[in-house]
């Protein structure tokens, strides 16, 4: 039991962790919750079953074509759902805008691929039990997107323009630095990770078009959790999650396994509003 | 059929002549409706979610009409099917049935072909007296007061419960089950009304859950369900990943406890998600004596003739044989109605259907009365071995004669 607990809590917890650096990486250049990041991730699951079981393209090449798909989907929810709206932020119209989008990319592939869900291959071939791939490939996943964004942040130019963005978008304009592109650039970026939780996380999830809103909302979790904006809080709250959820199932079973998630979510939210590793928010008097 | 102006002028002179003559004015009428065509709407989710049945419906539909068509119509008169696609909306439904009372003017309507639709719909046709035939599954939906004019050619969710049950008490022969139901109304109602019933039979229900169809790990509550002593699992649930998943697991604890339950678990699709054929084995699913061969192969001979008919002109592929079987019915129902009363007043094919009495349908042998339009026979409604599709007919599970 307790193996099961843990393969199968580390390997979702993953998941949601990709899909709250997803919310994270499109909400630091726009100051935008995109509701679209669970989508990405069902995307990612149904792009790879459709590239390699139906298309038989190996996995070096769906998985990069997956990936630019749905950084492309990314970029049309920048300038469809998020640019229109910026100016009046404070209207949180993007909820409005990012759910809509959400939902015709839910209703396009129930109609394109179909509403039963459609099996996802193996990918390497690696491991049996609780060390099949499909427990340890969203884990790895995650911890691959983790260290590739430390070191785009922390060592790139281009990472360190991507934070200027985030700290100040206006000062960063007047320095000079293309604030439209490098939002662009991010949502590319989102689309990508959000992908990559659902390719990684397929064997356990299967492509289907219901995954959405299930990523959606237990992908907002580590970054309530974490604290908005916070990566390493968002791995660290979804890989909490994923183990608390599989722990609920195991014990209360079930239905009241969801609801302990989200009693444990509140509680939490209570005791520490600004989420378990974010800072407490400045307000100028 | 277009009337032209000349031959509208030459009936409005008659009804005027018939009129001058002391005759009521409606004995014109007649005349014209013994040759218009019989217009049956035909509401079908053809695209979007949930249109796999209404595609396969319609290949029967499409064919029953066009070969009674092709045999002179009844009396003289043609079949026009007049189809609208609902795409499994409520909504559109809604707007179809308006549009086929009120500017279609069918004669009577088959369909919808879910029950989300149907319950939109329903009270719509009693108010307008439409004829109304369709294989919607919700017990709701039939109401012989409040829906005189509605009638369900397909078994109710009752009539499964009672199938599923009376297989696992009567021919598996087991005493403890564990039920499981996904997160969906329809599973949770379904699980609870399934529960009751094995309770009142005296069955002893060792586990019962609710699990969200969405949750990638079965193992908890399979061995939840193995720990209690169930001998059998029934499953209520339309969503073919969870039924995978739960063999799956199954599969993998070792365990050989049969599965017992909803027609989805015989679902095509399964075959791509259970990790190994045998996976999918000791799985039986609701089916129907009428569609399923016996341990020779072969089909009921009334069913055969069907088969035989459609070779070639309607393929059973990627469909379900009592879908086309079940369309082909319901257009021969209107047909019947009218041929054998002679008239498609909403009133006289009403009255025929209420006085059907083991009514051979190529889907089922339908007996309807005014008190009961649940017209599907429950002993017809039988056990079918999951994997065992072959061109849209399954194979009946152990235990059948």
């Amino acid at each position: 039991m307790l193996a099961s607990i843990l393969a199968t809590g580390l390997a979702m917890g993953a998941v949601y962790a990709l899909i709250g650096i997803t919310y994270n990486t499109m909400f630091a250049t726009s100051r935008v919750m995109s509701f679209t990041a669970g989508q990405l991730g069902m995307l990612g699951g149904v792009f790879g079953s459709l590239l390699m079981l139906q298309w038989g393209l190996p996995l070096i090449v769906a998985l990069p074509l997956t990936l630019a798909a749905c950084a492309l989907v990314g970029v049309v929810t920048e300038f469809v759902a998020v640019r229109p709206v910026l100016k009046s932020l404070d209207q949180h119209l993007y909820v409005l805008t990012t759910l809509a989008v959400a939902l015709i990319i839910q209703q396009i592939t129930a109609i394109e691929w179909g509403t039963e869900p459609a099996p996802f291959p193996r990918l390497l071939e690696v491991g049996e039990g609780v060390w099949h791939e499909k427990y340890w490939l969203p884990v790895a996943a995650c911890a691959v997107t983790i260290g590739g964004l430390e070191y785009l942040y922390r060592r790139t130019l281009l990472g360190h323009a991507f934070i200027a963005v985030a700290e100040d978008n206006f000062a960063a304009r007047a320095l000079g630095l293309p604030e439209r592109n490098l939002r662009i650039g991010s949502y590319a970026l989102a689309g990508a990770i959000g992908a990559l939780a659902g390719f990684s996380g397929g064997q356990l999830l299967l492509a289907f078009f219901a995954n959405g809103p299930l990523l959606n909302f237990y992908g907002f979790i580590p970054v309530a959790l974490g604290g908005l904006g916070n990566n390493r809080g968002a791995v660290i709250g979804g890989l909490a999650l994923g183990l608390f959820q599989q722990a609920a199932n195991f014990t209360v079973g079930g239905i009241f396994s969801s609801v302990a998630v989200f009693v444990l979510f509140i509680v939490v939210l209570l005791a520490a509003p600004q989420g378990l590793f974010g800072a407490a928010a400045s307000r100028r008097v | 059929m277009t009337l032209t102006r000349r031959q509208f002028g030459q009936i409005g002179l008659g009804a005027m002549a018939a009129g001058a003559a002391g005759f009521p004015l409606g004995l014109a009428r007649p005349a014209l409706a013994q040759n218009e065509p019989i217009r049956i709407g035909w509401l079908a989710a053809m695209t979007g979610p949930s249109s796999a049945p209404a595609v396969g419906f319609n290949r029967g539909v499409e064919f029953a009409a066009a070969a009674i068509n092709a045999a002179g119509g009844v009396k003289g008169r043609k079949i026009d099917i007049i189809t609208r696609d609902t795409q499994g909306d409520p909504t559109k439904c809604v707007n179809a049935t308006q549009e086929m009372i009120s500017q279609v003017k069918a004669h009577a309507i088959w369909g919808p072909t879910n029950s989300g639709e149907s319950l939109a719909v329903t009270a719509i046709m009693a108010r307008a007296k439409m004829p109304n035939v369709h294989p919607c599954v919700v017990d709701s939906l039939i109401d012989e007061k409040r829906y005189p004019n509605a009638f369900r050619l397909a078994p109710s969710n009752t009539q499964w419960d009672d199938a599923v049950r009376n297989y696992c008490l009567k021919i598996l022969k087991v005493k403890k089950v564990a039920v499981i139901g996904d997160t969906t109304g329809y599973g949770v109602s379904a699980a609870k009304a399934s529960v009751a019933g094995f309770q009142k039979d005296g069955a002893e229900v060792v586990y019962q859950a609710n699990i969200d169809s969405t949750q990638p790990d079965m193992t908890p509550d399979m061995l939840r369900a193995r720990n209690a002593g169930a001998e059998a699992i029934v499953v209520w649930s339309v969503s073919t990943g969870m039924d995978a998943r739960l063999f799956n697991t199954r599969a993998g604890m070792g365990w050989d406890v049969p599965f017992v339950g909803h027609p989805s678990m015989a679902s095509g699709e399964i075959a791509g998600l259970v990790n190994k054929p045998e996976n999918w084995k000791k799985v039986y699913a609701i089916g129907y004596r009428s569609c399923s061969y016996d341990a020779e192969g072969k089909l009921p001979a009334h069913t055969q003739e069907l088969v035989d008919r459609l070779k070639g002109k309607v393929s059973l592929d990627d469909t379900l044989l009592w879908w086309v079987a079940g369309g082909y019915d319901a257009v021969q129902l209107v047909a019947d109605a009218v041929k054998e009363t002679g008239s498609s007043a909403s009133a006289d094919i009403i009255g025929y259907w209420n006085s059907l009495k083991k009514y051979p349908g190529y889907f089922g042998t339908y007996t309807f009365s005014p008190t009961e339009h649940n017209g599907y026979p429950t002993e017809d409604v039988v056990m079918s071995e999951a994997s065992s599709a072959r061109s849209g007919t399954f194979a009946l599970a152990p235990g059948y004669s």
